[in-house]
């Protein structure tokens, strides 16, 4: 029995678990869902030897463990399925399987290929693929990937005698409904010999698969329930959990926005990911796109920040068509991006607050082309003021901060630049519930100012909440337009319904 | 967490501090040693070799600031004495900016092919590196040119001095201003440090990534050319093989300094410290009459002394 008791775990400027306590019975199906799927991943990361806790224990039949790597959770017993896929996609699917367990097919210390190939399409077989183990993981589909990477999982099975605990971090995400079945019928047959921890976002799929399961939300366990004896709704309340909806998003600030187009599409398009997106984004209208992963609307946010050129279409700001083949093009035509990836995309964390606020306008504060280290401190510390960002000083590294700050020392920076188009991907990933809300009330001051917002985000009830319009999209085609005004919502079920 | 806070902060300042602290203990204890060491005439001695040194390293710091690497200057230097030597006679004064923008030209280039092609800096820079110290030996037939009598003349705004203070230091100084304020004032050199800090964040914010770098392989390309020129007037010649040596010392004195080789952080001053050091240590190893060829062992190890020392290893997990 695997047994995690009090886990903290902190990241920089972001308290990702708090005191989380969760048990796996042997030869049981663990559900584990929550809003935030930042959470859920950093406990099986941390059970997994990826990280390691800044508090509490991890018990294995009564025993204390530490587990320092994934090598060290093998040997406990313990494999793991990656969301973002762990494969090396320059090798073989057999030297993926066995990436790291090569001693086990050596023969005066070279490898025997031909015994590792065998046992590879041995552990393939358990997930229905039928591939050649040789073929090179970069010709595979990504659904092919995902089971390869659940074979490599399993394989674990023949190399220890302990009870095995299988961690499934969304592996159904990107699998057609077949595939899941087979992950299915494949997870009740070893049920016999291992347990597994579920994780998935689609609620019925966890009641379904799972014997018991645990609700997370802001960073704890809220609930535990016998999946026998509970609904899809009851999870979904538990897993929100919060009253007045139109509370929580500031609904009451909503307000009608403006007649002026400011970003205009028309057909457009990138091969491969999404195609003919017609949307007209108004002066302080919110625009939020649904979508699963793979529906394209992750690449359609990056289209109109210049990251990701369209290979189709045309594109307008404020009527004037443009052509964005980078961030500095989007930038000069007053786009503001912010990233899911704050601590990658968003600010440069070694630099100060200070820099970072003025970093995409530094002609703010130049005289005579040179920078004025004192207009720019005070203009820092103006921001600061007006958005409570909690900093010792604007010379302080923005590491130092907490998530919430950070992101709003983001949003200062675009408005430093006075962008009127601002592309939000996943803004408040990984924030706990008040800074949430802060960044509710800072989008609501902005839309009220005239700045208009496209919206991405990791649940449809934040994007239901805060937008004007939703648009969804479903394997990169706009399936489904919803107006979405203050008192006249639309329910979640309307929007899931074109999204799969 | 305030005791935590308090100590990293105190192992920032003691980074930071590290070198000065290296340099006094360096005077001082050679200065004791020998003392001819404190001498008026070798102090100046020191300072205008240091000079050369220092402009050489001055322009690798603008590069390793953006992340990168430029291990092309030492033949850059070779070219722009090549230049300089060959031409004094025919331009006259002209010579001196043509080599330097000989030098400026390579340099730019080397951050085209860089950025442009997608090549790491230290492949785009080695190859580069390798043409032009071809089209030296190519231009010069592999010999050294003398710079004669009239020539030596021109070359006085180097080899004289200014009311005692010999022109090299002056000219080294100029630089260190000049550096400084690109760095601390200009939009590039903020944009420099943020690429070299965060690359993603500052192309997420709008700045042109591959202009900054290619103006930082520039400057770079410019000061080595400047370096050499120096060096040619300094010895009234010019040699295909003239900075041969300077490579390693440069690159030592960019990080001895405590500019970090991922980049991001540093700066021209730490440069000056980090020049000077190198310089100190290689004069105080002729004071204390170690083996000339063995100096180069001294500059590698204390390379990898000063990355092991600089490197903010919670920065960087995997270090390719």
């Amino acid at each position: 029995m695997l047994r995690a008791l009090g886990i903290d775990k902190s990241f920089t400027g972001v308290h990702a678990l708090r005191g989380v306590s969760m048990e796996v019975r042997p030869n049981e199906v663990v559900g584990l869902i929550g809003e935030n799927g930042a959470v859920k991943s950093t406990l099986l990361r941390i059970l997994a030897g990826v990280h390691r806790p800044d508090g509490g224990t991890i018990e294995i039949d009564g025993q204390a463990v530490t587990i320092r790597n994934a090598r060290e959770a093998n040997a406990h017993g313990i494999g793991i399925v990656f969301q973002e896929q762990s494969l090396l996609l320059n090798m073989s699917v057999a030297e993926n399987i066995y990436l790291g367990q090569e001693a086990a097919f050596t023969r005066l210390g070279l490898i025997d290929a031909r015994r590792r190939n065998a046992a590879a399409r041995r552990q393939l077989e358990k997930v229905g693929l039928d591939i050649e183990p040789t073929r090179r993981t970069a010709e595979l589909s990504f659904a092919a990937r995902q089971m390869v990477e659940l074979a490599k999982a399993l394989a674990l099975e023949e190399r220890t005698d302990r009870a095995l605990t299988i961690l499934l971090d969304e592996p159904t995400s990107v699998l057609e409904s077949r595939d899941i079945e087979i992950l299915f019928a494949r997870m009740r047959a070893l049920k016999a010999r291992a347990s597994f921890v579920f994780v998935s976002h689609r609620l019925e799929e966890v009641l379904h698969v799972s014997d018991r399961v645990y609700v997370m939300k802001d960073g704890g366990v809220v609930a535990e329930r016998a999946a026998g004896g509970v609904s899809v709704p009851d999870l979904h309340q538990m897993m929100v959990g919060r009253g007045l909806q139109t509370e929580y998003y500031r609904e009451a600030r909503q307000v009608p926005p403006a007649e002026r187009v400011v970003l205009q599409t028309r057909g457009l398009g990138v091969a491969g990911a999404y195609r003919d997106v017609d949307l007209d984004l108004h002066a302080g209208e919110v625009l939020g796109i649904a979508g699963v992963i793979g529906s394209g609307r992750e690449e359609l946010t990056r289209t109109l920040f210049g990251f990701l050129p369209p290979t189709a279409g045309t594109l307008a700001v404020n009527g004037t068509p443009a052509v964005l083949r980078s961030p500095a093009e989007a930038v000069a035509r007053g786009i503001g991006y912010i990233p899911r990836e704050r601590r990658v995309e968003g600010l440069v964390m070694f630099l100060s607050v200070a820099t970072n606020i003025t970093l995409a306008r530094l002609g703010a504060v130049l005289r005579m082309g040179l920078i004025a280290h004192g207009r720019e401190r005070r203009l820092a510390q103006d921001w600061v003021r007006r958005l409570t960002i909690r900093t010792p000083d604007v010379a302080t590294p923005c590491r130092n901060l907490s998530g919430g700050n950070q992101q709003k020392t983001v949003l200062a920076r675009w408005m430093t630049a006075k962008s009127r188009i601002l592309i939000l991907d996943h803004p408040t990933r990984g924030l706990d519930v008040g800074a949430k809300e802060e960044v509710y009330e800072l989008i609501r001051a902005l839309s009220e100012d005239g700045v208009a917002v496209v919206l991405t985000s990791d649940t449809l009830e934040e994007t239901i909440g805060l937008s004007h319009t939703i648009l969804v999209m479903r394997d990169g085609a706009v399936t489904g337009r919803f107006a979405a005004p203050a008192g006249g919502k639309p329910q979640q079920v309307d929007l899931v319904r074109h999204m799969v | 967490m305030t005791t935590i806070a308090s100590r990293m902060a105190g192992a920032a300042w003691l980074r930071a501090a590290s070198p000065v602290l290296l340099l006094v203990v360096l005077v001082v204890g050679i200065g004791s040693a020998a003392p001819g060491f404190m001498r008026l005439e070798t102090l100046g001695l020191l300072l205008s070799d240091t000079a050369v040194l220092f402009v050489m390293a001055a322009g690798l710091t603008f590069v390793i600031m953006v992340g990168g690497i430029d291990l092309s200057v030492q033949a850059v230097a070779s070219l722009a004495s090549v230049v300089v030597a060959q031409w004094l006679p025919v331009l006259g004064y002209a010579a001196f900016p043509a080599a330097i923008l000989a030098g400026l030209a390579v340099g730019l280039l080397s951050g085209f092919v860089h950025v442009r092609f997608r090549i790491p800096s230290f492949v785009a820079t080695l190859a580069t590196g390798g043409v032009v110290a071809g089209l030296a030996l190519l231009a010069s037939h592999g010999q050294t040119v003398t710079i004669l009598e009239a020539g030596r003349a021109q070359a006085r705004w180097v080899s004289g001095s200014l009311l005692g203070v010999p022109d090299l230091i002056l000219i080294g100084a100029l630089v260190a201003v000049g550096g400084l304020i690109v760095q601390r004032f200009t939009p590039f050199g903020r944009y420099s440090a943020a690429i070299g800090a965060g690359e993603p964040a500052a192309w997420a914010s709008g700045i042109r990534v591959e202009r900054t770098k290619i103006v930082a392989f520039g400057i770079s390309g410019g000061l080595a050319a400047l370096a050499g020129v120096l060096l040619a007037a300094r010895l009234s010649s010019g040699s295909p093989t003239l900075a041969n040596e300077m490579l390693l010392p440069a690159i030592a004195a960019v990080v001895v300094g405590g500019t970090a080789i991922t980049g991001g952080v540093g700066s021209v001053a730490r440069t000056i410290v980090g020049a000077l050091i190198v310089s100190i240590v290689r004069i105080g190893m002729t004071f204390l009459n170690v083996n000339i060829f063995a100096q180069q062992i001294v500059f590698g190890a204390a390379l990898v002394l000063a990355v092991a020392i600089t490197i903010d290893r919670t920065k960087i997990p995997i270090v390719k």
